[in-house]
């Protein structure tokens, strides 16, 4: 039996543009984004779903896009960092990072980003405590999470 | 990772027809937290993998008179979410807030949470003590209700028949007045695997006596099962502190019982007994 | 029941590699004819900021934005050796090629504009060259850095600092061991549930001595995660070996604290400068985690009578330990 796997067809939605790739039925959403589309914004970390590096929001929701199946995506809408702003025109959560230091190595910052747009969407002002549980699933290793929270928290200012 | 073919499943007739015709080489995909990573170790070398995401009749969460229906594909965060599994079942709200973080919550499911059956779930031991329900489906024998508590063979091990697929939990609504509890004791504070979990559920009558009352430990036994001994220990008597400590000890002997003496036995006994007795009082409060 | 306890972790570490171990570093600063500059230097700044503070101090040197600055680290086909990152040594050693280089340039700055101001003393502050008796008498840099092309002279300057220590003497352990060391101490607050061997760091505070922070946002940075790995190396950070097979080699497995997991972090840096540091200044990427897990055995130990020598003081190791003075 041949080991090699049928393309299929994939559509869906990344960054309000919609996209048709040809994906093998056993790649993930992260191996698409990353190597299909090159958005390598979004990295991959643990490729298990225990680290949130690769964190994307998909119909909403902050998943792990290495614990999606790629055909699984099929007609979703997925934001990923290179979509959330640009060095000309940065959204404020990404300001907020760079205002307060948050960024260190930077390697978890994609997916802290997106996990943070998708706490603030949900809850525009959240506590400490709900800023640490939205994050949860997002580890870092440089910053001690300290100057991350700070700035989700003072997004606004 | 491995080759597989991928089907995507828009109704319950088409996923138990897929699962008739491939039977054991098919797996099922949910919210796949479980299953992608097992797939990744390449535990398992599946041909195909079906999707049932998109199945609407798998969705939702329905309140009936004095029942309620939760599809297998609602994800934690859904449950964490539902002002009726609020009402009813608070300590399957506690259960699935206690997952994970908030990605896995996203995506993992209730129906992923039993069908996987690992020995340290969280939510499956919660519907354990609400004496949950499974209903079950193939194309073959048809449709079938099989209680929770007997739909559990051993550890990632159900006993649904290789075509059959969970298309239901249903749970009948607690009698008024029943409290609950869920606590979960895991390494850190959150992404962590339960070190053990508690389930207790428990009604008073007007003398203070215990009318009813649930306890399922989970994460220290092969497979989550209730404590009878223990419930019935406590039942039909006013909880005092000799009693729940006495409860305790014979909950700590219902584990030893099934486990046998293991390296972790002298850390579980304790820490079991103490989270007993801990949430029997702050149930009793 | 749940017992809170305090806990101090003080620690002093040498700076570099010490005994008589090669520590040296080279930086260098190249003014081009339009007044922008270059800063070569071989270390990797993996988050820590260190490219951050290069272009700071050679900012502050020539009085210009640090932002301008181009600055080209870590790439071994243009950039001189500057040693390792590691060993909390890169502010301290690199820093200093860095202000040497910086200096060496402006020297030759210096010469020209007081040949073309007709001014001795001059100050370079936002992008210009001024009098300090005489302030309308001013230079932007970028005409100043034309100047000195237009006059042939030296532009590029590359420095290099050493800081190789003699060594001890093998029989006493007495000598020239550091260049020069680090202190904190740190502070742990903690909650021991003594039911279930569950610990929960409430706060740390942090003091440290880091000479001069040439970046205090970035050094709070440092210590901050180097606090977190201090609580996760302390309560769950554990590599487990099973014949050779290594059992925690996946982020689920080895555990490492979550934003859900780490204490409220009070950082205080103290500024004790030492002369051989640039500015002052030392290094604080490794002293931000030395104190944090003997502050937190502290603390537990000040809470239930139980002192840790094991790590990590995991759930089963600590209840052990409780057990065993409950008897």
């Amino acid at each position: 039996m041949s080991n090699e796997q049928e393309k299929v067809l994939l559509r869906m939605k990344v960054n309000g543009k919609p996209v048709e790739v040809m994906v093998k039925p056993a790649w993930t959403l992260l191996r698409v984004l990353r190597e299909e589309l090159r958005l390598t914004g979004t990295k991959k970390g643990c490729e298990q779903g225990d680290c949130g590096a690769c964190t994307v929001i998909m119909d909403g929701k902050a998943v792990n896009a290495c614990l999606v199946l790629a055909l699984q995506a099929e007609s979703k809408e997925i934001e990923t960092i290179e979509g959330l702003g640009t060095a000309e025109n940065l959204h404020p959560l990404q300001r907020s990072f760079i205002q307060h230091g948050a960024v260190q190595c930077g390697f978890c910052t994609p997916g802290m980003l997106m996990s943070a747009k998708a706490l603030l969407e949900r809850n525009p002002r959240p506590t400490i405590e709900e800023i640490k549980r939205g994050i949860s699933g997002n580890l870092c290793r440089c910053t001690g999470y300290t100057k991350i929270i700070k700035a989700i928290q003072n997004v606004h200012k | 990772m491995l080759h597989f073919q991928f089907f995507n499943a828009r109704s319950i007739e088409e996923a138990i027809n897929f699962l008739a015709e491939e039977v054991e080489q098919c797996r099922i995909i949910a919210g796949g937290t479980d299953l992608i990573p097992a797939l990744r170790k390449e535990d398992i070398h599946p041909d195909f993998v079906m999707n049932i995401l998109e199945i609407d009749q798998l969705k939702g969460i329905t309140e009936m008179d004095h029942a309620v229906r939760i599809g297998p594909t609602t994800t934690f965060t859904e449950m964490i979410e539902s002002d009726i599994l609020f009402r009813f079942f608070p300590s399957i709200v506690q259960a699935a807030s206690s997952v994970g973080g908030p990605q896995v919550r996203n995506r993992g499911t209730i129906g992923g949470n039993i069908a996987n059956a690992s020995p340290a779930a969280d939510v499956l031991p919660a519907v354990l003590a609400y004496d949950g329900e499974l209903e079950l489906q193939s194309k073959v024998s048809g449709k079938r209700i099989v209680r929770l508590s007997e739909a559990i063979e051993g550890p990632y091990k159900t006993r649904f028949l290789p075509d059959e697929m969970l298309t239901g939990i249903i749970m009948k609504k607690p009698e008024p007045g029943t409290r609950g509890l869920f606590e979960k004791l895991g390494r850190r504070n959150a992404m962590a695997r339960a070190r053990m979990n508690l389930t207790i559920l428990l009604r008073l009558n007007e003398k203070e006596e215990v009318s009813e009352v649930r306890i399922v430990p989970g994460a220290v036994m092969p497979v989550a099962r209730r404590v009878r001994g223990t419930e019935e220990m406590l039942l039909g008597k006013k909880s005092e502190p000799s009693l729940i400590e006495a409860a305790s000890e014979v909950l700590a002997k219902e584990m030893v019982e099934v486990t046998g003496i293991r390296w972790s036995t002298e850390y579980k006994v304790p820490v079991l007994k103490n989270m007993f007795k801990r949430m029997m009082w702050q149930l009793l409060r | 029941m749940k017992k809170r306890g305090i806990g101090i972790g003080s620690m002093f570490y040498g700076m570099g590699y010490g005994f008589s171990r090669p520590d040296i570093s080279s930086a260098e600063v190249e003014i081009c004819e339009d007044g922008s500059v270059i800063v070569r230097s071989g270390e990797v700044d993996y988050g820590q900021g260190s490219d951050t503070i290069f272009c700071q101090m050679v900012a502050e040197e020539l009085g210009i934005r640090y932002d301008t600055i181009q600055l080209v680290t870590a790439d071994t086909f243009t950039t001189p050796n500057a040693g390792p990152t590691s060993a909390s040594r890169v502010t301290y050693v690199t820093g200093n090629a860095m202000v040497k280089a910086a200096r060496a340039i402006k020297k030759t700055l210096q010469g020209v504009a007081q040949e073309i101001l007709g001014e001795k003393d001059l100050l370079f502050s936002d992008e210009e060259i001024f009098s300090e008796a005489q302030p309308e008498k001013r230079l932007s840099f970028s005409k100043l850095a034309k100047e000195c092309h237009l006059r042939g002279l030296q532009m590029v300057e590359t420095a290099w600092h050493d800081i190789t220590t003699k060594d001890v003497d093998p029989e006493t352990g007495q000598g020239d061991a550091y260049a020069t060391y680090a202190y904190a101490t740190q502070l742990a607050e903690v909650e021991v549930d003594m039911e279930t061997g569950k610990v929960e760091v409430l706060r740390i505070v942090s003091a440290t001595d880091a000479g001069k922070a040439i970046n205090p946002s970035n050094v709070e940075g440092q210590i901050e995660g180097g606090v977190a790995m201090g609580v996760g190396y302390a309560l769950t950070e554990e590599i487990k070996l099973e014949k050779g097979y290594l059992k925690t080699g996946n982020l689920g497995e080895y555990m490492i604290p979550t934003s859900m997991d780490i204490p409220t972090i009070e950082t205080h840096i103290v500024e004790v400068p030492i002369p051989s540091g640039p500015y002052g200044a030392k290094g604080v990427g490794e002293p931000a985690s030395i104190p944090t897990a003997p502050a937190i055995l502290n603390a537990i130990a000040n809470a239930i009578g139980v002192r840790v020598t094991e790590l990590p003081a995991n759930l089963e190791n600590l209840h052990r330990l409780i057990r065993e003075k409950e008897k």
